[in-house]
């Protein structure tokens, strides 16, 4: 196991270090940390669930490696050995044993095996915490809700946990069907409009995991992701205690001219910031947008840059989404919303 | 690299025109460049460049390659479009292609390495009109940023 | 009939091989002039007629050539998509024509180039193995071609005007209903698709008649070459699949153009029912493409070995093995929708299980390999590479049959990497293995071998370098059809290799096209001949008229076990060595030990088929686009082309009504009843429409299982029981007033032949009262189509039946016409058995649908 993730790991990281801007050797910016945040992959986890199936994963991987070397040595074999050597390959007995009464075994030892796998990772202790993740074309809605069903926290394209617990996920869709995958943490189950999916994983140490839709949603399936971030129970808290309050108030007078700018644009027809008159509820809740990771559901860091960028240019950036792009703002008025926005940690 | 051309689809799309206008207007400063350019002293003994580049050189303690790797990491691309920066094809602000060779920045005040550092991490301390905000960003960081921007030619 | 001289054992071929018939059933020299007038009568047509050519020699290499065509086409389309996924964040193309290719890619590759492939193949093959002239119905296949060809380029057209469909090749509601995919790009999927769906189908009809009743005599099951009896399979498969398909089509296109909310879960529909309906036919597509695929590698090892298969019994019974099994397998691609554990882990070990015949047949190969001496020519490096790529591709098809690992790598490229070697293993090898392998059966010059190895290392190691790269992209958690990715992800490099790849596969098809323009060189009335020494009956001397007489076999090498054999089915020896019906013809041999029973009058070349077939695309084509009144139009010409080519079958017994073929052997030029290829095609075409049906059916109990709330309770939602009683009376009046009609055109020859017409004509009213009761029955109530999933599927089985009727009623009209210009006798009947037959099971599914709809609700209570 522990091997296996070594090798798996050193794997993505060769890959990654040739594909990314890990190339500046000794980091020099805070900034640089931040943008290697993108961990997704089977291969790397960081949870039982996920554990489980790359365990089960390697053992196939190996399994079938020495199945398919042993196909091409005997086909190997029936073509270049001696005649009278591979007479025994001639007849049925040969086939039927490799054919059928191989296969037999092998499956039956595997099925078992996946089996068991399905219900250790199906069945578990008692959640942590209810979390309902909703998709949208081409965001994902995030509440969270109490043992009565009651939404208590509303956010978006992030989901904070507490590590070591399971958290369970009431999966559902407003629209088409999307698929939730967290790869280092669990396997994927799909949103289907009129069902309620339910799910249970757990993360095993503080990170930032990346996911993804994984059922093709329409026209920007590719740029749908969104971050599950596991911290320990404590700071888990302490974040909660946060986020579930209102707004922060502006104290510095450009960004309350921000504030301002952001309701007599109409921004509030969408979305909510609660404190303020914004209460729309068909795009992403902002209410604590500072403090979140990303913007666009996963496609951008979130800084004031890209919050700006983003605003006056959403459908240049990301085509055909739900969002407009406010290019009738002055200079000075984009970057007083995007200053607000920022604040709202 | 494809990556660099402004947006492909869509109606911004130029004028047979302009693009000549904009051509001619690339020759010339770049006749210019090559002028003054040529001309200017190095300004610093940074040891890391091997290659006499007076352009590159403008900056104090720039290393372009760091540059590089911050401004993709703050997603300048978001609104510029910067060759060299993957998916850095914005629309927002003015494109980043020949930097060094710009004349002004952002039209504003003369393309000058102190002033484009500031520029970079703090443009309405210049220019309180501009949709580019201030960044939380260390000094360092800018000039790092700047320097790569310099080797944009 | 000379039995004792061609009846089949059941023993080892091995065993008879001097089990040569003794005396051969026709004397050398030929009368004078037998062999022109054979020439004369199959010879094609010239010059622009060349193009209403029906026999299988012409529309089979054609069909191979357009699917060929579909290949390059949806393989360019593949590179353009591996171009822009090259590098992360790369803008070549943007997300909605990305979205249109790689559904187009996937849908084409699926439709228009691997079933057409397989299908074009047997059509090709199939009459050359089995030594009849042509297949039973050469219009037919004449028809599924232009059908395919016309309807297929249009629908590739779609792109070039931005309306290529963008759903992906599933097309799973509720993203490509009327909501979220507004545009008309679904509608070119689900009608273009469904169209050629209808194709592929009248295709399969035609192979599973063409196999059971057109062999050479002493064919019997047991000595049919296994591409025969993968291809049987392949065609049942097909039988009892794509009407699923079609369901689904239909009902989403309803969905779309009338908004009837079958998939639409907030109205008590559901989306699922799609996924359910598409891989109930989605999983046998990939069996329907592999079975042929195998049964022609199990023709090419023996003979590149030299050397029969190893375990022919073994490996029939792994093709039909899978055929089975593979219908018990659709719920693995839904895996992750949540369905409950127990269903998973049944269709875990169901998928599981359908490796083992797989299995078998690859040890069978290896073992025949074992057994003879391998020649390496350019099919055996295919058939190598074949086995090399389709095991690899088995394999991690094992692994994504674990529930918890497909929980991972579903939807991700390692899925994407899976299916391609599983297809281009299973399939495209295999194909172009074929090509090298028979090209000179076709072409007067075989495929070049050097530039064959060129073409062979170029695919090879091209297919190798992109797919298995994406094992790799897809564990590292890439999803399949995002048309970009963030640089951060990592993924940059395994995609710049996958697209490397790409183009040496490229490169691969594209050195094959050059050695296709140097070398292919078809119907110029000669062929390469036997260039590989191979033992089937393909490889006999054959012209366009296929052998010049039609042997007697004794073994499932006749080449290699019957001596002289080619010889002397060359001098026309053997049986009905010229045209002696005066037109076309070919031998109907029984389905199980294959003795001849009669002699079947063949068409010749037919302009309507054509322009049938064109009509019938520019009618899905006008429906399409919105057009109504020229589609309108089309159609109505479309069903007159089909009236016009149909009036010319049932021709009725020869000048001659007995012919001797040879050796005293007398056959009856013209045959009805349970014997004759017609009733066969029957049976096989209400299998199809019955399994539409089936499907209805599952989807109201379906629906109703997901949403019993809105249903009705008990009677005040359900039309009165009057109505639906009426409609059975009606329905089981017109049966009899058609069994009347039937037993005065059998017994009553001499009398007049109105009362047989009147009660035809009665009968129509009747059937189209029973549907028209039934659905005024629905209309008194409040439930109407669009309410719900319950109005929506209970009006279209109404609909269904509907159409049914239309189409009974029709040919019922069409059998008057035939009485009424003398073409109906009781001699000459195969029309009024065809609609005795089908009129009986459209009543029969009336009833059922009755039953269903207005007995099971109040069964609730």
């Amino acid at each position: 196991m522990r091997r296996s993730r070594f090798l798996a790991a050193s794997l993505s990281c060769l890959t990654a270090a040739i594909g990314s801007i890990s190339a500046a050797s000794a980091q020099p910016s805070a900034i640089l940390d931040r943008a290697l945040m993108w961990i997704q992959s089977t291969m790397v986890t960081y949870g039982p669930s996920a554990g489980a199936i790359e365990t089960l994963s390697w053992i196939m991987f190996i399994g079938g490696t020495l199945i398919f070397l042993l196909v091409l040595g005997l086909t190997a074999f029936a073509m270049f050995a001696r005649p009278e050597r591979r007479r025994w390959m001639t007849n049925r007995t040969f086939i039927i044993s490799l054919g059928i009464v191989f296969p037999v075994v092998t499956l039956t030892a595997l099925l078992i095996y996946g089996l068991i796998l399905n219900r250790t990772i199906v069945t578990g202790e008692p959640p942590a915490l209810r979390i309902e993740v909703v998709g949208e074309r081409w965001w994902w809605r995030v509440h969270y809700v109490d043992a009565e069903g009651e939404i208590r926290l509303v956010s978006a394209n992030e989901i904070r946990i507490p590590t070591g617990r399971p958290i369970e996920f009431v999966l559902k869709t407003q629209d088409v069907i999307h698929s939730f995958w967290v790869p280092s943490l669990a396997g994927k189950l799909d949103m289907i409009p009129g069902d309620v999916n339910v799910t249970r994983f757990s993360a095993d140490r503080p990170g930032i995991y990346r996911g993804q839709c994984a059922e093709y949603c329409g026209e920007q399936h590719a740029l749908m992701a969104f971050y599950v971030v596991a911290m320990p129970q404590a700071e888990f808290d302490a974040w909660y205690a946060v986020e579930a309050g209102p707004a922060l108030e502006p104290t510095i007078p450009f960004i309350a001219r921000g504030r301002e700018l952001f309701i007599e644009n109409g921004c509030g027809a969408c979305h909510t910031v609660r404190g303020t008159p914004a209460d729309g509820v068909i795009g992403p809740d902002l209410t604590h947008i500072g403090s979140r990771l990303s913007i666009a559901a996963g496609t951008y860091p979130n800084n004031i840059g890209t919050l700006a960028g983003w605003i006056s240019s959403a459908q240049h950036l990301k085509p055909d989404n739900l969002m407009p792009s406010f290019g009738n703002l002055q200079g000075e008025e984009l970057r007083a919303i995007a200053a607000y926005l920022e604040s709202l940690k | 690299m494809m990556q660099c051309r402004p947006q492909h689809a869509g109606k911004a799309r130029t004028s047979r025109a302009e693009q000549a206008r904009a051509a001619l207007a690339s020759a010339l400063v770049s006749l210019l460049a090559a002028c003054t350019g040529s001309e200017e002293p190095a300004q610093s003994s940074n040891d890391s460049f091997q290659s006499f580049d007076p352009q590159v050189q403008r900056i104090v303690g720039g290393d372009p390659a760091i540059g590089r790797a911050i401004a993709a990491a703050y997603e300048c691309g978001v609104c510029h479009v910067i060759p060299g920066i993957r998916g850095a094809h914005g629309i927002v602000g003015p494109p980043l292609t020949d930097f060094a060779r710009r004349q002004y920045i952002g039209g504003i005040v003369p393309n000058h390495p102190t002033v484009l550092v500031r520029w970079v991490k703090d443009a309405p301390s210049i220019a309180p009109n501009t949709g580019m905000p201030s960044f939380d960003m260390t000094e360092d960081e800018a000039r790092h940023v700047a320097a790569y921007l310099y080797t944009l030619r | 009939m000379s039995d004792t001289t061609y009846e089949g054992g059941i023993a080892d071929t091995r065993a008879r091989q001097q089990d040569t018939p003794v005396h051969l059933p026709n004397s050398t020299p030929r009368p004078e002039g037998e062999l022109e007038r054979l020439k004369q009568v199959w010879r094609a047509p010239r010059g622009f007629h060349f193009l209403s050519a029906v026999n299988n020699n012409y529309v089979g290499v054609w069909y191979v050539g357009a699917a060929l065509l579909f290949f390059v086409l949806a393989g360019a389309l593949a590179l353009i998509i591996r171009t822009q996924l090259a590098q992360p964040e790369f803008r070549l193309i943007g997300h909605d024509l990305y979205n249109q290719l790689f559904t187009m890619h996937g849908t084409i590759m699926m439709f228009l180039f691997a079933v057409p492939m397989v299908e074009a193949m047997g059509v090709y093959l199939l009459p050359n193995m089995q030594a009849a002239r042509d297949l039973p119905f050469p219009r037919l296949s004449a028809y599924a071609f232009w059908a395919y060809f016309i309807g297929g380029t249009a629908f590739f057209t779609s792109l070039f005007f931005g309306l290529a469909p963008n759903g992906g090749w599933f097309m799973y509601p509720p993203l490509t209903s009327y909501k979220y995919s507004p545009g008309i790009n679904a509608d070119f999927w689900l009608l273009g698709i469904g169209f050629i769906e209808i194709s592929a189908i009248a295709g399969a009809i035609e192979i599973i008649v063409g196999i059971l009743k057109t062999r050479a005599p002493g064919q019997s099951l047991d000595k049919l070459p296994i591409y025969s009896w993968a291809m049987l399979i392949f065609a049942l498969m097909i039988v009892f699949a794509f009407p699923a398909i079609i369901t689904a089509t239909l009902l989403l296109e309803i969905e779309r153009a009338f908004h009837w909310p079958f998939f639409i879960a907030e109205q008590g529909g559901d989306p699922l029912l799609w996924q359910h309906l598409f891989w109930f036919f989605g999983h046998p597509e990939v069996y329907v493409i592999f079975l042929p695929a195998a049964g022609m590698v199990s023709m090419m090892v023996p003979t590149m070995a030299q050397t029969p298969l190893s375990g022919y019994r073994l490996v029939v019974l792994a093709i039909i093995a899978t055929g089975f099994l593979s219908f018990g397998l659709w719920v693995h691609h839904m895996f992750t929708t949540g369905l409950p554990t127990l269903s998973l882990n049944f269709f875990s070990a169901a998928s599981m299980a359908v490796a083992i015949p797989s299995g078998i047949q690859v040890f069978a190969w290896i073992s025949t390999i074992a057994s003879g001496k391998l020649q390496m020519r350019t099919p055996t490096y295919f058939l190598l590479g074949f086995l090399f790529i389709f095991v690899l591709g088995g394999l991690t098809g094992v692994m994504v049959a674990v529930v918890p690992f497909d929980w991972q790598a579903h939807d991700t490229y390692f899925v994407v990497a899976h299916f391609h070697y599983v297809l281009i293993g299973g399939m495209v090898f295999p194909i172009f293995a074929a090509f090298y392998y028979w090209a000179p059966t076709a072409s007067s010059r075989p495929l070049s071998e050097t530039l064959g190895k060129w073409v062979f290392w170029l695919m090879f190691i091209g297919v190798n370098v992109t797919f298995f790269t994406m094992h790799i992209t897809g564990l590292m958690g890439m999803p399949r059809r995002t048309y970009t990715y963030i640089a951060e992800m990592g993924w940059g490099t395994l995609n710049m290799i996958s697209t490397l790849g790409s183009y040496m596969i490229g490169l691969g098809v594209l050195i094959f096209l050059v050695d296709l323009a140097k070398n292919f060189r078809p119907f110029r009335g000669e062929n390469a001949g036997n260039v590989w020494n191979a033992g089937t009956l393909e490889w006999l001397p054959s012209e366009n008229y296929q052998t010049r007489s039609i042997p007697i076999i004794t073994s499932r090498e006749p080449i290699w076990d019957q001596p002289n054999l080619a010889e002397d089915v060359k001098a026309g020896r053997y049986f009905l060595p010229g045209a002696q019906t005066g037109g076309r013809e070919t031998i109907i041999t029984s389905p199980i030990d294959a003795r001849p029973q009669y002699i079947l009058q063949l068409p010749g070349p037919s302009w309507p088929t054509v322009l049938a077939a064109l009509f019938t695309a520019c009618f899905f084509l006008g429906l399409t686009i919105k057009l109504y009144i020229p589609a309108l139009v089309c159609g109505i010409l479309a069903i007159a082309f089909v009236i016009w080519w149909l009036w010319g079958s049932d021709p009725g017994p020869a000048v001659d009504p007995e012919i001797d073929v040879g050796g005293g052997l007398v056959l009856p030029t013209y045959m009805t009843g349970s014997m004759s290829h017609s009733w066969w095609a029957m049976i096989v075409l209400i299998l199809v429409t019955g399994t539409v049906f089936a499907c209805l059916i599952f989807s109201y109990f379906f629906l109703w299982t997901v949403n019993p709330d809105i249903w009705p309770r008990s009677g005040e939602a359900l039309p009165w029981f009057g109505w639906p009683i009426g409609a059975a009376l009606l329905y089981v009046a017109s049966s009899a007033l058609i069994w009347f009609a039937g037993r005065r055109l059998s017994h009553v020859p001499e009398r007049s032949s109105w009362p047989t017409r009147i009660a035809l004509i009665l009968a129509v009213p009747l059937i189209l009262g029973a549907v028209s009761l039934e659905v005024l029955g629905q209309l008194s109530t409040e439930v109407r189509p669009t309410d719900s999933g319950y109005g929506a599927v209970v009006y279209m089985l109404s609909s269904f039946q509907g159409f049914f009727v239309t189409v009974l009623s029709v040919m019922a009209l069409y059998t008057v016409a035939r009485s009424l210009t003398g073409r109906l006798n009781r001699v000459r009947r195969s029309t009024f058995d065809n609609t005795h037959l089908f009129w009986h099971y459209g009543v029969a599914q009336g009833l059922v649908a009755l039953v269903v709809v207005h007995i099971f609700p109040r069964l609730l209570g």
